[in-house]
């Protein structure tokens, strides 16, 4: 039957004319080169004061588990995150239980520490792929050396200058995970009480974190792309999250205009067939 | 015409975006209809993954922590360990599936002794912090503000009708079923945020893919 009404034209729509809007909405909002200023929420506050707390080489521990998939998410966040390390002058070393992100963090870190003059082995190390994070964690908090005995590069641990004297996770200041998956409960469950966590989920895994933010187990929270975005701005950089602003802006108003759209045309269409009836 | 030298796949790094952008067209030509340019790329991505986790899962776990500990520093009790793991695999016989319930025994002891602790560090601090909400202004409470208290009072609500609506034991009728209908309300308020953050997320994916097709493939400056 062919639609007759506005309502029915409306909820016959072809989705495929959906996502050309929204492609069209997306590249139009990218190529626009006015950035709108964020609001900083709360958790992005947090995580930010966190790491400013740090004093100059303290030891951090970043855990890197994303991969290609989640890449416009993961990325702008580890990227903002070094880069505050090395201002806070911090050591830092990376650890991946994701087999792509190994080389993926490995990379990305190696591109942003040699334009500050970071230098591998004395201010940062990747600790390469881990396959269990709890066994990994566990080991690491008794006897850091002898539990991840060699770096990515094939040094041992013992021999690399920044873990000169350090031989447990206890040592370290903060943890910060930045991932897709369900892995801060894990850093939460068997890393030491000192040590500070923060977490930069992808957006879908943020909202089961708030009760670990509320409770204190993690002291602060970068949300997604749209996190990243306020944290760059904190940290006064122009990187990937802030370019997307627009986009991820106007792409909600978007999806939002839709979603409106189609239940007011399914609710007048059932008022119209009631009328009918 | 250096805009056409620098756009065309005449580098290595050119022809590796060129293959990128390639990959993204052919994923998202699914949005249009099922075809196997989609399903073609589709297998590779899942083939390319797995094959790509053989390396890692080479170089840092098995050499790492067997081939080198066996080899190099002459732990040759290691010997043992993987294959005692690979006994896992008699599962699939009938005969001496038994062997296998060794290794999982193991497996299952120790997760459930791990768990006395990932019990106490990540429920007990909550049930703590729960209990810890201060519902009215007193002496032991100087920084709470009205606002917070109207937070503890909002969670003390959510928290209550919603473990009401979990609460099988007994029939769910009168008041009792209209405060589990209000945790049933509160509850997908919460799947709702979840989902809405699910949305957000494919809308990152989506928009750094057209990033990467504006800024690394036709070279044009994004985002100001």
């Amino acid at each position: 039957m062919q639609p007759q009404t506005i309502w029915q034209k409306m909820l016959a729509v072809d989705r495929r004319l959906l996502y050309v809007l929204l492609l069209v909405n997306i590249v139009m909002f990218l190529l626009v080169p006015v950035r709108m200023p964020a609001s900083i929420s709360p958790p992005v506050q947090k995580f930010y004061d966190t790491i400013e707390a740090l004093q100059p080489g303290d030891l951090v521990m970043i855990s890197s588990n994303w991969s290609a998939s989640t890449l416009a998410e993961n990325q702008p966040q580890l990227e903002a995150v070094i880069k505050h390390l090395m201002r806070k002058k911090a050591r830092f070393s990376i650890i991946s239980i994701e087999a792509q992100s190994r080389d993926i963090s490995y990379r990305l870190a190696e591109r942003v520490t040699k334009a500050e003059g970071y230098e591998y082995g004395r201010d940062w190390v990747h600790f390469g792929f881990v396959p269990n994070l709890t066994v990994a964690i566990k080991g690491m908090v008794t006897d850091l050396p002898n539990t991840i005995k060699q770096d990515v590069r094939g040094t041992r641990v013992s021999q690399i200058e920044m873990l000169k004297g350090v031989n447990s996770l206890r040592q370290y200041k903060l943890v910060i995970d930045v991932t897709p998956s369900g892995t801060v409960p894990i850093w939460i469950s068997y890393s030491p009480k000192e040590v500070n966590i923060i977490y930069c989920p992808t957006s879908v895994m943020a909202a089961e974190a708030y009760t670990y933010l509320d409770s204190g187990q993690i002291k602060g929270m970068v949300t997604g792309a749209k996190g990243a975005q306020e944290y760059e701005q904190l940290l006064g950089i122009v990187g990937l999250a802030s370019r997307f602003t627009n986009a991820i802006s106007f792409s909600h108003v978007l999806i939002i205009t839709f979603i409106l759209l189609g239940n007011v045309a399914m609710f007048m269409n059932r008022l119209a067939e009631r009328r009918e009836a | 015409m250096e805009w056409l030298q620098n756009f065309l796949p005449l580098t290595f790094d050119r022809a590796v975006v060129w293959i990128g952008v390639l990959c993204t067209i052919a994923i998202y030509s699914l949005l249009y209809r099922e075809n196997p340019f989609y399903r073609f790329f589709e297998h590779m991505y899942i083939g390319l993954a797995a094959g790509y986790s053989l390396g890692p899962l080479g170089v840092d776990i098995l050499y790492r922590y067997w081939i080198e500990p066996i080899w190099v520093q002459g732990y040759w009790a290691w010997a043992f360990v993987v294959p005692f793991g690979l006994y896992l695999y008699f599962i699939y016989s009938e005969r001496y599936g038994w062997v296998s319930r060794l290794v999982i025994g193991l497996l299952i002891g120790a997760s459930a002794g791990l768990f006395f602790q990932e019990f106490s560090s990540r429920y007990l601090v909550q049930l703590n912090s729960t209990l810890q909400r201060p519902l009215w202004f007193s002496a032991s409470n100087p920084d709470l503000t009205v606002g917070n208290l109207i937070q503890n009072y909002i969670f003390l609500a959510i928290l209550l009708t919603v473990m009401t609506y979990f609460t099988f034991s007994y029939q769910q009728k009168g008041t009792v079923k209209g405060i589990a209908t209000a945790g049933r309300w509160f509850l997908m308020i919460g799947l709702g945020a979840i989902f809405g953050n699910t949305v957000m997320a494919r809308m990152a994916l989506l928009i750094g893919r057209a990033y990467y097709i504006l800024s690394d493939w036709l070279l044009i400056r994004v985002g100001g």
